[in-house]
């Protein structure tokens, strides 16, 4: 027989509602926010797009590049004068640069086939243990006491390298022996990296030139830079010449304005420099660029700048030109007519450098053979671009790395392993947004399981309070 | 074991979605229709959870752990899932307790509501399978106008994970309570 009871209300099933909107309404917040102890800095938009052409004649290969950038940023590594000292701003750091003294860049790297990986995942495979600028970097001390990296090539970090060139993809410091990577890159095994900065090489209309092997090595020669400090005297060791430039220094007023004027004077080469003068009157924010430009010899110099890249209009436009052979193959990538070449650009842009740019997805460039980007082949001296381009969505890499892609930790491993490109998994904004959960994995992985555990919690207890509302009675009856 | 997940998953997706429909056809509307549904609801629920288990337990063995917890696509796919097999539960056990007077009075809109979040947790759950395969839906478009870009981590702060359990301990506490009085 039914009885009468009096139960607890049929409404406090609104409690879960309550619970999972909460949840909804407010996922996703809590957890990501700019660590630059662990360098951490994500960009305020995550993807951008990018205007990309090539051409060609029977001698030189042409890229014009064309992306958005708010404003230019022409000043890198520069000597402020401060309370009697020269103070260094500009260098790399995670995210913007405070003061906007950082370059802009584009980068490419190029490969010919002989890095079959990079033309399906593109830059990831560069991407080692313990890079640069991740938040697990390796310590200057271990890579500076690495027989390789630090005692042969003498470096203190770990850049980009090509999977190959270690022997267990997990330790950055199980580089192969010398015989083998010279073997390596004779057999093709490196990319080739076209390299241009706004402040370090575009004032005297040059590219840096660079190739990816077991590092991220410069072409034999000189650099379009080298570096204007004398470290025993704590000085710079040139200024402006006075006699060509009408002045010693720049102003720091001027460096952080946000405004440039191309044609005028906002570097320092080797023709408007003199040795620096330590017993002139420097004044408070007197300012002079770290970084002297010179005209770049031997391979490291085969690329330059074509006609002149400028920023106008809220817009990049650069436009690069390079031999097709240069008679470096130890260096470059050589093109010829009826090759097909895999391509990865990256911009940097906003003042950010290191890890802190845009990259883009592996697309192919043919020349007089079907691509995705088409060179065009032309007659004379200069090509006539079309209002025609192959447009790109660059991405915001975050902290992915090659080992973590083909770990048990990436759903995608066995794909990896079978050659499913990258492309065919995954879009530029899922993998810019899985690259800034990168960032904070264990975070993020913690607080997921909270609150999947939290919303079952809310259920158990709904349920509870409802059972005696759904008693076998009707609603009602009487006893 | 990925084909037997896709082949599993019909079964809880189908008697969810069937489930859903049974009891808003048995709250709303009048006639033979609807005394079907409210009829046979119960057996569509069990045989939807016994559905649901074998396809957890086969997702769950696709990928490594490790994976699953590193993926924020997959986590989502897990919390939706297992928040859908939650949602079933409790209308399992309360159109069980309940019997033929699951839908009388107020009754009704517990269920209704109960199903109605269980239909977006399960629609979602499905599509983000969907995407896991490289098969993304329109659906997730919806998705993102409610707010979520599914190619992020659900997860929430922890004030409101705080509000959860509050919530769930607090009504679980009146709902005990509520038993003990009445017997």
């Amino acid at each position: 027989m039914a009885r009468h009871y009096k139960g607890a209300s049929p409404w406090l099933v609104l409690g879960l509602p309550v619970a999972l909107g909460l949840a909804w309404i407010t996922q996703g917040t809590g957890v990501i926010e700019n660590d630059p102890e662990r360098n951490i800095s994500i960009p305020d938009e995550l993807t951008m797009p990018l205007q990309v052409q090539a051409a060609y004649n029977d001698e030189q290969i042409y890229f014009r590049y064309r992306w958005p950038a708010e404003q230019a940023h022409v000043y890198h590594d520069m000597l402020r004068y401060t309370d009697g000292k020269w103070v260094r701003h500009g260098n790399s750091r995670p995210g913007p640069d405070p003061d906007g003294t950082y370059e802009d860049r584009v980068a490419m790297l190029v490969d010919d086939g002989g890095v079959p990986d990079f033309g399906r995942y593109g830059g990831y495979i560069t991407v080692g243990d313990q890079m640069r600028f991740f938040s697990d970097s390796a310590s200057p001390t271990d890579v500076s006491a690495h027989p390789h990296l630090g005692q042969q090539l003498g470096q203190s970090d770990v850049r980009k390298y090509l999977p190959a060139t270690r022997t267990d993809q997990s330790d950055w410091r199980s580089v192969a022996d010398a015989d083998v990577l010279a073997a390596q890159r004779e057999a093709g095994y490196f990319l080739d990296l076209w390299h241009w900065r706004a402040g370090r090489s575009n004032p005297i209309g040059a590219s840096d030139d660079q190739w990816v092997g077991e590092y991220r090595n410069s072409d034999a020669g000189s650099g379009p830079y080298t570096t204007n400090w004398d470290a025993e005297a704590e000085q710079p060791l040139w200024m402006l010449d006075p006699e060509e430039t009408g002045k010693r220094a720049l102003r720091w007023e001027d460096v952080t304005s946000g405004k440039v004027d191309f044609d005028g004077l906002y570097y320092l080469s080797e023709d408007n420099r003199t040795d620096f003068d330590p017993d002139h009157d420097w004044q408070e924010g007197d300012v002079i660029p770290r970084r002297l430009l010179r005209a770049p010899e031997g391979s490291r110099g085969s690329i330059a700048v074509h006609g002149q890249a400028r920023w106008e209009d809220g817009y990049w436009d650069v436009t690069l030109v390079r031999d097709l052979d240069t008679g470096s193959p130890l260096d470059d990538k050589i093109f010829t007519e009826q090759g097909i070449y895999d391509i990865g650009i990256a911009v940097y842009r906003n003042a950010t450098g290191s890890r802190w740019h845009y990259v883009s997805h592996p697309y192919t460039l043919g020349l007089g053979r079907d691509a995705e980007l088409q060179a065009v082949a032309f007659e004379g001296d200069a090509p006539e671009w079309p209002d025609d381009w192959f447009e790109m969505t660059l991405f915001y890499p975050g902290q992915v790395d090659w080992p973590l892609l083909i770990s048990h930790a990436h759903a995608g491993a066995e794909d990896i392993a079978e050659g499913t490109p990258v492309r065919a998994r995954h879009s530029e904004k899922q993998l810019a947004l899985y690259g800034v959960e990168m960032e904070f994995n264990d975070a993020i992985t913690t607080r997921w399981l909270m609150t999947l555990i939290a919303g079952l919690i809310a259920m158990l207890g709904v349920t509870l309070a409802l059972l005696t509302t759904f008693r076998p009675t009707r609603l009602g009856d009487r006893s | 074991m990925t084909g037997m997940h896709h082949m599993l998953v019909h079964f809880p997706l189908g008697f969810w979605a069937l489930a859903t429909l049974m009891i808003l056809v048995g709250a709303l509307l009048p006639g033979r229709m609807a005394e079907l549904s409210r009829a046979a609801l119960l057996p569509v629920l069990v045989l939807s959870l016994l559905g649901a288990l074998a396809a957890i337990v086969t997702g769950f063995l696709i990928w490594p752990l490790e994976a699953n917890l590193a993926s924020p696509l997959a986590r989502n796919h897990i919390l939706m899932a297992l928040w859908s097999l939650g949602i079933f539960a409790m209308l399992t056990v309360l159109v069980w307790r309940a019997g033929s007077a699951a839908f009388d009075g107020a009754r009704r809109w517990v269920l209704v509501i109960l199903a109605l979040i269980g239909g977006l947790f399960f629609a979602a759950a499905g599509t983000l399978g969907g995407h896991l395969v490289g098969a993304p839906t329109l659906f997730s478009d919806v998705l993102g106008l409610m707010g979520w870009e599914v190619y992020t981590t659900f997860y929430s702060p922890l004030w409101v994970i705080a509000m959860m359990v509050i919530i769930g301990i607090a009504l679980g506490a009146l709902g005990i309570m509520s038993q003990r009085r009445t017997g």
